[in-house]
């Protein structure tokens, strides 16, 4: 019974974050300084009457929302306007038809875009974090349980060392050395390719993922290995190993069955915590690598200021992470009886 | 009781007030100690504690939508204590049957849910914040592990000198070096300089009590509410804590409510004792009386156990059953009956109050009425 | 239950700060951050006197001197716009630094502050400053940061204050539960009882305890916030007249560095990073191992040999009973080596004789080395402890010099543990079930999982537990229970030999009673023997046939029951006996022993209990007692038992 108590619990948290997120995008834009339809055109010869008919075009004559006309300047109005007819309202609903708007650059809907994007970016984060973690926890293990050897201390300067790295410099390294090398200078894929096999694509595809991957895998694999490691050494420190020892079971034995699912925990909380970093760090990587993903095309929102598309762009990752944290929180729960019976 | 102190006390009228002069005299160690205490006017019985139905509940679990309005654990259930002054009581009892929610509660530290506390004359059951700071002077606290008790990043000295600090007395700092020296040379902390500048994990478990019992005695407190404050020494040091107590009670006329599990510690110590069960005293009387004579059935099972020291002395043990009850759901009539050997049918349904066996010796349980 | 009885108090001098320098400058990662540190801030600070060039000034300058390479002139060449690399990277320094640190002290404020508020004021007010810092948690910063830089003028303070208003979260986490722990803690409940107030408490007793934390998550902190400036410099969205390492990456990348092959554009502004952050870095992991001395060890950690031996073997005693001996200590003599002090001699020529059926009280207070001796038994002493003397003979096989596959079969089979069963002695996330099956499975030639589990229930219903128990977890146990299942697993492979190392301690009065009922009959039901390491010798006299007294690692004296409690002969005995409470006769006044144990590191020659000994002469400070015999067995190591 209190184990769905917790789950329902934990599901509420999300939606009301989600909730959160939602109206944080929307009046962050409206809050903040500059005025949307001047940027939707870099030419300050534009007549009154065009910019105006942009303006109409992008729904921004409308109320912000009941009361208030604009925020930047502040501008009362009318409080009984029809509540239907505000910005914000519209932009609630068109949220819920999954309409996210049309890029002011491209003049594409945003939700096109995203859609797009979205698996891209999924593709380069889901190797890269894989990657890492089966090397960070391997490394990780292997130097919790040598500890104090060399074994452990270059484990431990090599995770050190890793985590400083800024990624977007390492990605920059990287590339230079490898676009000196034979291997391509960005993208996902070589121009023209999507006329060859399939095979060919794939082969194609994995040569330009080859960079970022490896950046990224290094990026985060020194956290892990330090956080496994850490966690691995606390749990070996404690009563029950020893019982397990004074049983006479084998070291292997014991790490099988006693210390690694323990380990593993806070193993799952950081990967949650992670993903914050985890989305900094695709944003670095996508820039650097021009990879055509999330992280890219918030970097290129921003440079243009096309704010449909960044409104958009920031409105999915953060929900994305949201989302990925409650999975994680609810996948903790099942692997820890302890939680359960809150 | 001689333990090689002569006391001479004299209640003195000064400036209006009334103060009590101790003269103190330690024979073996050659010393003599002049102490001064205000005296607090108040009834004349000599009573310096007087609890009546006495309750503390707590409430259970996360108040929500769907949470029962009355699910409530009784820690303390309906208790009555009387100590005079200079008198030693000790509070026996397993875990759960709310010695230590007792003790936290004549202190404030928790508040009473329903019943009196009397300390010397005044109604302290209730009290705004400043009231009850005027009243700790007078009523400290001594816990179970010394090392933990103590601040770790604070020096002996200003682990003493706090109460003084916190209660703006002693504002000048002579005055305030010679009260932490007084307490801690009374606490056998002597030489007290070579202990001042220390931290406490320079010192032994023993001593760090004694500096626990100093920052006590620092306010010259007129009653001492000890929780377990031997449990977790050596046997081999217990002693000397519990002869300092006892020394302290000599010297300084100090009342003392001795918390502990352990009845063989305080067989020399205390004057009277009372038993408790699931939030109730079962047994009260001097500590002849109960240690010679036990009436309820929980007692005797207590005494029962506590192991002997000595081989030729293998006794008959009534073990109880089951594990130690705690008090969220309470049985029926007697709260002891699930686990007592002897009950009969009428245990189910009444529950007794404390009845008496002689003037001073109390016990709640049916069988005293056969 | 770990094995860390010896209490070697640190000798620390009277100034905390000059103990905290010995032991910092001991540490070698932290000194090495606190150089790399160091060194960055005076390049940064001096850079005017420093640098070669004046990065702000074009003077001078050149369109051939664009992307020059290294050289005399330029020691790391020059940039994009002709600008030394070098002195570029002194100035970037400055500016990457003062926003880190800034940003960082935003931070570190508001985390700290919500951090203590809300661990130390609870309620409603924890409830919804957690919620809040949970969410924000929650929320990526990265692409926040981005949209609050890109809707406002990109200058260094805006950069500043956003991320130092983004940063906050983990801080506050941190120090929240910080508070928590230290707010349960019996001093801050001295603290109240005594009568102080919130604010004295907060001052006094909560900080103090927060710094060390705060002061190690800072430096993270300052780390995070130089990597994100840099990174908002590098995506473009800083100033681009302020110059940072992250904006000199901004122009070389996106100024054809690459194209041109001038690596060292990009190379050395990146190299600047990882420098401060590696610093930070390691000061702060240096300081947290400092703060926070974790044993760096573990029990998986592999033990030193034992050392060659020569076992005087004594003939300790006649046979108590017919009963055969099943295990037989001789003159074991253990250390624990460490490298910068001299071994600590833990237990020193112990011997003792255990017969079948028989329970021998192993009685001694801490520090006197009961836990070491019962672990090196089946030599599971740390990775420090060692066995130098001595042997353990059980089976015919001398225990301390078997090898490990050998010893792996006596364990838990011939000899089991019956450990303390406070919390951690089982693991919390396997069942109590399954726990007790590893063993069986492990040991006996059991073929179907069904047949273990029957075997496993047979053993919870031996001890009391009721069977369906057994697929609860451990932290669903009472305090009773659980010992008691420890119990059963003990008996698991049913040994010849079963160790109870203090299996009642922390327990109520009558469980413990329960327990030492249960022992009793399993003993005399199933022919164990039975050592029972206590400290509480009314346990002792109640059960044991006979007893062990071990003082600051020797044997003080070693008898049946009835000897000991009615004619000891060693000082220590008598004395322990008079200060042992006695309901049988309560009006005794009891007695202690004034002082403490020995610092096993630094033993006084001579008989380790003289400096407390009511009865010592001179010659037990110079010349180490023997161990005497006195007829039937009983031996007692005193000078003035000689020739008895």
């Amino acid at each position: 019974m209190s184990h769905y108590r917790y789950l329902l619990r934990k599901i509420g948290w999300s939606a009301f974050t989600i909730v959160f997120v939602i109206l944080l995008n929307f009046f962050l834009f409206r809050i903040l300084p500059g005025d949307p339809a001047r940027s939707l055109t870099k030419d300050p010869r534009m007549k009154q009457d065009a910019v105006e008919a942009l303006r109409v075009r992008f729904g921004l004559d409308k109320p912000i929302i009941n009361c208030f006309d604009s925020f930047t300047p502040v501008r009362i109005g009318s409080c009984s306007v029809n509540p239907l007819e505000t910005q914000f309202f519209i932009y609630v609903k068109n949220l819920f038809q999954g309409e996210f708007g049309i890029s002011y650059k491209t003049n594409r809907p945003v939700s096109d875009i995203l859609v797009e994007r979205l698996w891209n970016t999924i593709l380069l984060i889901g190797a890269g974090q894989i990657l890492s973690i089966i090397i960070g926890v391997v490394f990780g293990v292997f130097a919790a349980w040598k500890a104090r050897t060399s074994i452990d201390y270059g484990a431990l300067l090599t995770g050190l060392m890793a985590w400083s790295l800024p990624t977007f410099w390492l990605g920059i390294i990287l590339l230079f050395w490898g676009s000196n090398n034979g291997l391509p200078i960005g993208g996902k894929s070589t121009p023209g390719a999507s006329t060859y096999p399939l095979l060919f694509q794939i082969g194609d595809i994995a040569e330009h993922m080859l960079l970022p991957t490896l950046t990224y895998t290094i990026v985060f694999m020194g956290e892990y290995m330090l956080v496994m490691r850490s966690s691995l050494m606390d749990v070996l420190s404690e009563d029950y190993i020893l019982t397990a020892k004074a049983k006479g079971l084998s070291t292997f034995q014991i790490l099988k069955d006693h210390a690694l699912k323990n380990a593993m925990l806070p193993i799952v909380t950081i990967i949650a915590i992670n993903l914050g970093f985890t989305v900094a760090g695709a944003i670095q990587i996508e820039s650097v690598f021009s990879w055509p993903g999330l992280g890219g095309a918030i970097f290129e929102a921003v440079e243009s200021r096309d704010y449909p598309l960044l409104q958009g762009t920031f409105l999915l990752i953060a929900i994305s992470v949201v989302l990925a944290n409650l999975i994680a929180d609810l996948t903790y729960s099942y692997l820890d009886p302890r939680v359960q019976s809150e | 009781m001689n333990l090689g102190t002569v006391t001479l006390q004299v209640v003195i009228w000064w400036r209006d007030r009334k103060v009590r002069a101790v003269f103190c005299v330690h024979v073996r160690q050659h010393e003599v100690n002049l102490y001064f205490y205000e005296e607090h006017h108040f009834m004349d019985n000599d009573y310096i504690l007087e609890v009546k139905n006495l309750k503390k509940y707590f409430k259970v679990g996360r108040p929500g939508l769907f949470s029962r309005a009355d699910h409530r654990v009784h820690a303390v259930d309906d208790v009555d204590l009387r100590l005079k002054r200079g008198e030693v009581l000790a509070l026996v009892g397993e875990s759960g049957c709310g010695k230590s929610t007792l003790s936290l509660t004549l202190i404030g530290l928790e508040k009473a849910t329903e019943g009196t506390i009397l300390f010397e004359g005044a109604d302290i059951t209730h009290l705004n914040d400043r009231e009850r700071k005027a009243i700790r002077q007078r009523i400290q606290m001594i816990f179970q592990d010394p090392y933990e008790s103590l601040n770790p990043t604070q020096t002996i000295e200003e682990i003493v000198s706090e109460p003084l600090v916190v209660h703006g007395l002693a504002m000048n700092p002579a005055e305030r070096k010679e009260r932490v020296r007084r307490a801690l040379e009374d606490s056998g902390l002597k030489p007290a300089e070579s202990y001042k500048n220390r931290f406490p994990h320079q010192l032994s478990g023993g001593q760090r009590q004694r500096v626990v019992i100093a920052g006590a005695l620092v306010l010259e407190p007129h009653l001492l509410l000890a929780d377990e404050p031997v449990s977790m020494l050596d046997v081999s040091i217990r002693a000397e804590i519990i002869n300092l107590l006892a020394d302290l009670r000599e010297s300084r006329a100090i009342s003392v409510i001795f918390i502990t599990h352990d009845l063989g510690t305080v067989g020399y110590f205390a004057d009277r004792v009372a038993v408790m069960y699931l939030g109730r005293i079962v047994e009260i009387g001097t500590m002849t009386e109960v240690l010679e004579n036990p009436q309820h059935p929980y007692t005797q099972a207590l005494l029962s156990v506590i192991p002997v020291p000595n081989p030729r002395l293998r006794k008959k043990r009534v073990i109880l059953q089951g594990e130690t009850p705690n008090p969220i759901d309470l049985p029926t009539g007697c709260r002891f009956h699930p686990r007592c050997p002897v009950a009969f049918d009428a245990c189910k349904e009444t529950d007794p109050y404390l009845m008496n066996v002689t003037k001073t010796h109390q016990a709640a349980c049916l069988l005293l009425d056969q | 239950m770990a094995v860390q009885e010896l209490e070697l108090k640190p000798s620390v001098p009277s100034s905390p700060l000059v103990g905290f320098w010995k032991v910092f400058s001991r540490n070698r990662m932290a000194v090495v951050g606190l150089v790399m540190l160091v060194a960055l801030v005076i390049v940064a600070g001096f850079a005017d006197a420093i640098a070669p060039y004046d990065p702000k000034s074009y003077a001078g300058i050149q369109s051939s001197d664009i992307y020059n390479r290294p050289s005399a002139a330029h020691w790391f060449g020059t940039d994009d716009a002709g600008k030394d690399v070098f002195s570029s990277f002194m100035f970037g320094a400055r500016n990457s630094l003062i926003v880190g640190f800034f940003a960082a002290f935003i931070s570190i404020f508001i985390g700290g502050t919500i951090g203590v508020v809300a661990g130390y004021f609870g309620g409603r007010i924890e409830n919804f400053l957690m919620r809040f810092t949970d969410m924000m948690l929650v929320i990526p910063d990265l692409p926040l940061i981005v949209v609050f830089v890109s809707l406002t003028k990109p200058s260094l303070w805006n950069i500043i204050l956003v991320i130092g208003l983004l940063g906050w979260t983990t801080t506050a986490r941190i120090v929240r539960s910080q508070t928590l722990a230290v707010k349960s803690r019996k001093f801050v409940l001295r603290a109240r009882a005594i009568g102080a107030g919130n604010r004295h408490i907060i001052i006094n007793h909560i900080l103090p305890l927060v710094m060390p934390i705060l002061v190690v998550n800072a430096i993270l902190v300052i780390s995070l916030a130089i990597l994100s400036e840099s990174t908002l410099a590098f995506l473009g969205l800083s100033d681009p007249l302020a110059i940072s390492w992250g904006q000199m990456l901004n122009f070389a990348f996106g100024r054809g560095a690459m194209s041109v092959g001038a690596w060292w554009a990009l190379v050395v502004p990146g190299f600047g990073i990882v420098w401060v952050v590696l610093g930070l870095t390691l000061l702060g992991n240096g300081l947290e191992q400092v703060l926070n001395p974790r044993l760096e060890s573990h029990h998986l950690m592999p033990g030193k040999t034992t050392l060659r031996k020569e076992a005087g073997f004594h003939q300790l005693r006649k046979p108590l009973r017919d009963s055969p001996v099943v295990l037989d200590v001789q003159n074991l003599s253990i250390n624990y080596v460490s490298d910068d002090k001299p071994p600590a001699r833990a237990v020193e020529n112990v011997s003792f004789r255990l017969h079948e059926g028989e329970l021998m009280g192993l009685v001694g207070e801490s520090g006197c080395g009961k836990t070491t001796l019962m672990m090196s038994l089946t030599r599971l002493l740390g990775s420090s402890g060692q066995i130098v003397n001595g042997g353990v003979i059980f089976n015919n096989m001398d225990l301390a010099t078997v090898t490990e596959e050998e010893l792996a079969s006596i364990r838990w089979n011939g000899i089991s543990i019956v450990f303390q069963g406070a919390m951690n002695a089982l693991n919390p996330v396997r069942t109590v079930g399954d726990q007790i099956g590893e063993a069986i499975k492990k040991h006996l030639p059991i073929e179907t999982e069904k047949l273990v589990e029957e075997r496993v229930v047979e053993l919870l219903e031996l001890v009391g537990i009721a069977a369906h128990n057994k697929d609860r977890y451990p932290h669903q146990y009472s305090g009773g229970m659980r010992q008691r299942a420890m119990i059963a697993m003990a008996l698991a492979c049913a040994p010849q030999v079963v160790i109870a190392d203090e299996p009642t301690t922390a327990l109520d009065v009558m469980i413990q009673a329960q327990i030492l009922e249960l022992l009793n009959e399993l003993r005399k039901k199933l022919g164990l023997a039975i050592i029972f390491v206590t400290h509480d010798l009314g346990v002792v006299a109640e059960m044991c046939d006979s007893v062990l007294v071990m003082y600051g690692g020797v044997t003080a004296e070693y008898a049946d029951v009835d000897t000991i409690y009615n004619s000891p002969r060693h000082p220590y005995t008598q004395e322990l006996l008079k200060a042992f409470p006695d309901l049988s006769n309560p009006e005794k006044r009891l007695t202690s022993i004034p002082g403490y144990p020995p610092k096993l590191d630094a033993l006084p020659p001579g008989c380790r209990f003289a400096p407390r000994c009511p009865l010592a002469f001179e010659r037990c400070s110079e010349e180490t007692p023997d161990l005497h015999e006195l007829g039937n067995g009983h031996v007692a190591s005193c000078h003035l038992v000689e020739g008895s």
